[in-house]
């Protein structure tokens, strides 16, 4: 691993640098706000958008409020074209988006988000629509110094410093950054503007790390329940905990690692287009059967696949935790869902039945 | 297809949705009589215009067509004796949130033909095209290439309301307590203090004993709609269910009520005086011309009258509102295209919203599948339409759908618009009389038709 | 009307054609067809592109993504056996919206097809043993592929029993083959139906499929079980199974869910660790054991 320092000024020119040199270079960016003022909190969503000069980044920007997910994996994509000519359909490949681009400033835990993704599209059939996306694109993150009321990076094998999913990780020292280059595409982004870079020296994370971690509200591991989730399967608990669920899909469409997915055609007499879309576990048509049977018809059952799809089955086919600690399906909930705190719960329960 | 090449030799392409026993007739005369009028409609023929729901409207203008023309009866001469009077109430709202939406007018079009009108029919067919000549191509339902229009109108800024004071938990508690071990319900729905991440707000509960009563709150952190849980099954299946609703929560209960969704006798309202709520540290903005700070039907009233402060007169979303109405339709679209083009189809609008209780939903439906299901501007735009339509009349101004969008969208803005012009066309505020008939499930002899032809 | 852009992001500035796209499906022409009942029918489907024709090949128990283009795409079983090559068979109920699609269609259309996908029953372990299939009504489509491939290498297995089930004559599918089995030597044919379900000139048995399969006295010593049906029906055979002896390794069902990829991605037909198009269909008694009761 490289380990470089970078200041602040020379962080701005790299970033235009890379701009300048024809790179997609996509940051958080705050949005207009439609007019609702500071409804939103800040103002206006925080989101990933192309940025044309370093100064359009979101200052004081925490975390966006879409994941970066949307860039490797769209909310709808066309899959397949076709054509009716003369009564018969012609299937055409779709072209994806091949532009070279770098990602600039993901949290620890989105970038961690990343490597999960890539488990689940590549693999035995390897997603291109994905992996095209993905090939073309390098990581740089930014390590938290001020983690927020609902992150618990922490607890979930993470730390607000961590490297998984990132190029290059930047972790902010004093007023300055220390640069991890972490990978080969990494290396190739700061050997273009190797005189921006200074060596570290001793420069280290350790101090930052400490006292993120500190700042953390919920930094206690969370179990999981790989081994347990068959004893607690049929558990009242389920339906205690998601008697409020509304089962809409916020939680799911702003989690970094969701990726579950619906294939439609939309078509006329002539043409036509098969597109894959976001879809939610937590939807009640989502098992619903032609037949009428739904595997699971009340909301209990629905929350507990996203819980132990997250904490339990994804780690046995997997071997990691589908969640990256990230809280943005605790800030979204219409009614205040906490993960953190299901997971909790859910672990008492299993405690009750001396699981 | 219709939405690529605007040829040089662009004909306006209109679709005509007409009645069977007169517009039909009445066109059908026009040919016989070998009237010559412009060939650019096509015709869709319908029982009855109390048949046609706008949803086809908005598929024609999401297909491309440039114009839709709507015909039927008289009133007085509908062959099923008032489906044209309820349909002239759809129109009138109809019209409203299209053009709000920046639908150019001069694309859509009214009008009663009789079956021996065939030579209005022509005369009408012939000045609608060249209505719809005037106003050009239809724009296409994709992001707008020239920016998004900005609202330069704000909403206001009010510090949070005080505190409702501790007296009000201690007689929810009380009451539920007493309902609980009784018997009278089997769960009451309220709300208890957030833990974890959101420490210091408030969540819903459901209390199933009286000595979990405890746990119930009100604070001016209560700002959930309770009255969704009143059509979940995991809340029904215990029987009568007590509520702790304030005033905007009882209007939708009353909407409830008015749609046989549930029974005045299987809830028990424990209404809540209510100085507002906060969102972000200032009073939400539902609270800001609240007309029913004190409850107007309950079972239990809690809290003082008397303590109410008094309410803005002028609703806090009618400023943005009046931007938007003075911008052309070209900016008002190009408003809420973006605006919708962010959607990403989470339906937490729908899941919140204690009157968007169809099951199936009309975005479910699928034999055929009338709003397309992918995030698209295309889908995303007939989903909103759909369910602003499906709301006009009905939605009480809770917000909550405004606040659990996850991407910001003025959700408000459209169903308080409609709300205004129902009330001014109708005279009807939702959520008041549980026995009052739905603005659009009735008609009266003088609903305005001064834009019908 | 199908443009379909990006919703609010930047068009992208290069793009590539998709090389592998492992959405897109083979192209295949509907050459026969045969109504098993009211509402069940059976196509015979050869594939359009002939080196597909000839390479093509899969395993008995996988089951393939088959597209009405502009509709949607459903999943069946490929219903024939591997020894069975030419041309691809899948039997289906028209339930939905791309069901009724399919049947609408007519010899010498075209519909997609992808596959195979999913695992298939390890008839190589059963050389040699006693095999029984009980099939409820539309299960006995899961059972054609493999029940063909056992019939086709019949040397490989010892005696083979099939209990053909439903809940009416009307709805017994393969009325036509039935008896083309029956004709291959130690085969022995059973057909039934529920109690009420029978004609007056039926001659097969009268009862529930678990209670008939019982009565039947299979033993379950060197003995395979592969059953597939209406998921209460597979609950009473694994009981029944049980009672009669079969340890649950011995037991084979194939399991229907909702899916969508088809290829272990989407997460629609996810139970517990598993993807039932991945890692299933075909389950055995022991392995259903094992799963969360969320299918």
């Amino acid at each position: 691993m490289l380990r470089k320092r970078l200041t602040r000024e020379n962080l701005n020119k790299w970033i235009d640098g890379l701009v300048a040199s024809g790179l997609r270079v996509i940051a958080p960016v705050r949005e207009r706000d439609g007019g609702r003022g500071a409804r939103d909190g800040k103002g206006g969503l925080t989101l990933f958008r192309p940025i044309t000069s370093s100064a359009e980044i979101a200052a004081d920007y925490t975390k966006t409020d879409l994941p970066f997910k949307e860039w490797l994996f769209p909310p709808t994509e066309v899959i397949l074209h076709y054509r009716i000519v003369d009564g018969e359909p012609v299937l055409e490949d779709p072209e994806v988006d091949a532009t070279k681009t770098v990602a600039l400033f993901l949290r620890p835990c989105d970038a961690a988000a990343i490597p999960i993704l890539d488990s689940v599209f590549g693999g035995d059939y390897e997603d291109e629509f994905y992996m095209t996306r993905r090939r073309n694109l390098t990581v740089v993150g930014l390590s938290c110094t001020e983690p927020q009321p609902e992150c618990f990076c922490a607890a979930v094998g993470l730390s607000p410093t961590s490297e998984a999913g990132s190029d290059i990780l930047l972790t902010p020292v004093g007023d300055e950054f220390l640069v991890e280059v972490l990978t080969e595409k990494g290396e190739q982004l700061v050997n273009q503007y190797a005189d921006l870079f200074a060596d570290a020296g001793d420069l280290t994370k350790e101090q930052v790390t400490e006292q993120a971690i500190a700042k953390m509200l919920r930094k206690e591991s969370l179990p999981t329940f790989a081994e347990t989730y068959s004893e607690l399967f049929e558990h009242p608990v389920w339906e205690e905990i998601a008697r409020k669920c509304l089962g809409c899909g916020v939680c799911a469409y702003s989690c970094p690692t969701c990726h579950c997915y619906d294939i439609v055609d939309e078509a006329t007499l002539f043409e036509g287009v098969r597109c894959r879309n976001w879809d939610c576990c937590g939807f009640a048509l989502f098992t619903l059967h032609a037949s009428g049977h739904n595997p699971r018809p009340t909301q209990a059952h629905r929350y507990r696949q996203r819980v132990l799809h997250k904490f339990a089955y994804f780690l046995q086919t997997y071997g990691r935790n589908m969640c990256v600690g990230c809280g943005r399906c605790v800030i979204k909930c219409p009614v205040g869902m906490d993960i953190y705190e299901v997971v909790k719960k859910v672990a008492q329960a299993s405690e009750r039945v001396g699981v | 297809m219709a939405n690529e090449v605007r040829e040089r030799n662009w004909e306006p392409k209109i679709v005509a949705f007409v009645c069977n026993w007169c517009t039909y007739v009445g066109a059908d005369a026009a040919g016989t009589s070998r009237m010559q009028y412009a060939p650019n409609v096509r015709i869709i023929r319908f029982p009855c215009t109390g048949r046609i729901d706008p949803l086809f409207i908005i598929r024609a203008f999401q297909h491309g067509v440039d114009g839709v023309i709507v015909s039927g009866c008289h009133p007085g001469d509908c062959h099923y004796v008032s489906g044209n009077l309820l349909a002239r109430r759809r129109w009138i709202v109809f019209r409203k949130l299209m053009d709000f939406l920046g639908l150019d007018l001069r694309r859509l079009h009214f009008a009663w033909v009789s079956a021996t009108e065939g030579a209005k029919w022509a005369h009408l067919v012939n000045e609608i095209v060249e209505e719809v000549r005037q106003a050009g191509p239809a724009p296409t339902w994709a992001m707008p290439t020239n920016g998004a229009t900005q609202i330069e109108a704000s909403l206001p800024e009010i510090g949070p309301p005080p505190s409702p004071p501790p007296e009000l938990t201690s007689q929810i508690r009380e009451i539920a307590k007493q309902l609980l071990g009784t018997g009278e319900v089997g769960v009451v729905v309220g709300y208890e203090k957030a833990t974890g991440a959101r420490e210091g707000a408030a969540t819903p509960t459901f209390v199933n004993k009286p000595e979990d009563a405890d746990r119930l709150i009100f604070n001016e952190h209560c700002i959930h709609n309770l009255a969704v849980y009143l059509t979940n099954p995991l809340v029904k299946k215990f029987g009568k269910v007590g509520i702790v609703a304030k005033g905007c929560d009882i209007r939708s209960i009353v909407g409830l009520i008015q749609e046989n969704q549930i029974k005045r006798e299987d809830v028990s309202i424990i209404g809540v005086v209510c100085n507002g709520v906060v969102v972000n540290g200032r009073l939400a903005d539902k609270c800001v011309a609240c007309p029913v700070k004190v409850p107007h039907i309950y079972d239990h009233l809690v809290g003082d009258p008397s303590s109410v402060q008094t309410t803005a007169s002028e609703h806090p979303l009618d400023a943005q509102i009046a931007y938007l109405e003075s911008l052309s339709p070209e900016e008002r679209w190009n408003f809420w295209m973006p605006q919708f083009a962010r959607c990403i189809r989470c339906y937490a609008c729908r899941a919140v919203c204690p009157l968007c209780y169809c099951q199936p939903c009309i975005a479910e439906k699928h034999r055929p599948q009338w709003i397309p299901t992918s995030p698209h501007p295309q889908g995303n735009l007939a989903w909103n339409i759909i369910r602003a339509w499906h709301l006009a009349g009905r939605c009480v101004g809770c917000g909550e759908c405004t606040r659990v969008c996850p991407v910001g969208i003025r959700l408000d803005l459209l169903n308080r618009k409609l709300a205004i012009e129902v009330e001014r066309a109708f005279n009807y505020r939702p959520g008041f009389d549980p026995s009052a008939p739905t603005p659009l499930s009735t008609h009266r002899p003088d609903d305005k038709e001064d834009f019908i032809r | 009307m199908v443009t379909v852009t990006a919703t609010g992001m930047a068009m992208p500035r290069e793009t590539v054609k998709v090389s592998r796209n492992i959405y897109k499906p083979y192209l295949m022409t509907i050459v026969d067809m045969r109504d098993e009942t009211h509402d069940t029918r059976t196509l015979r489907l050869q594939f359009k592109d002939p080196e597909v024709a000839q390479t093509f090949d899969w395993k008995p128990g996988q089951f393939a993504q088959y597209s009405v283009f502009g509709v949607g795409e459903c999943v069946f079983t490929i219903a024939n056996s591997p020894t069975r090559k030419g041309y691809i068979e899948c039997t289906f109920r028209q339930v939905g919206k791309v069901t009724s699609a399919l049947r609408d269609m007519e010899i010498g259309q075209t519909i997609g097809f992808r596959g195979p996908y999913g695992n298939w029953f390890p008839v190589e372990e059963w050389e040699g043993k006693r095999l029984y299939f009980v099939g409820g009504g539309i299960g006995t489509v899961a059972l054609r592929g493999v029940m063909q491939y056992c019939l086709d290498n019949r040397k490989l297995y010892d005696e083979i029993l099939i209990l053909n089930a439903a809940r009416t004559v009307a709805d017994l599918v393969y009325k036509s083959e039935m008896d083309e089995w029956a004709k291959v030597d130690g085969v022995t044919l059973v057909k039934a139906v529920d109690p009420g379900g029978e004609t007056p000139d039926w001659d097969g048995k009268v009862g529930l499929a678990p209670n008939v399969f019982e009565e039947l006295k299979p033993t379950p010593d060197n003995a395979i079980l592969v059953t597939c049906g209406p998921p209460i029906m597979i609950r009473f055979m694994l009981l029944a199974a049980e009672r009669l002896g079969f340890k649950p390794e011995q037991v084979y069902t194939t399991l229907e869910n909702r899916m969508k990829c088809g290829l272990g991605k989407c997460g629609r037909c996810n139970v517990g660790p598993y993807y039932v198009c991945k890692d299933g269909p075909v389950f055995t008694a022991a392995q259903l054991a094992k799963l969360p009761k969320d299918f």
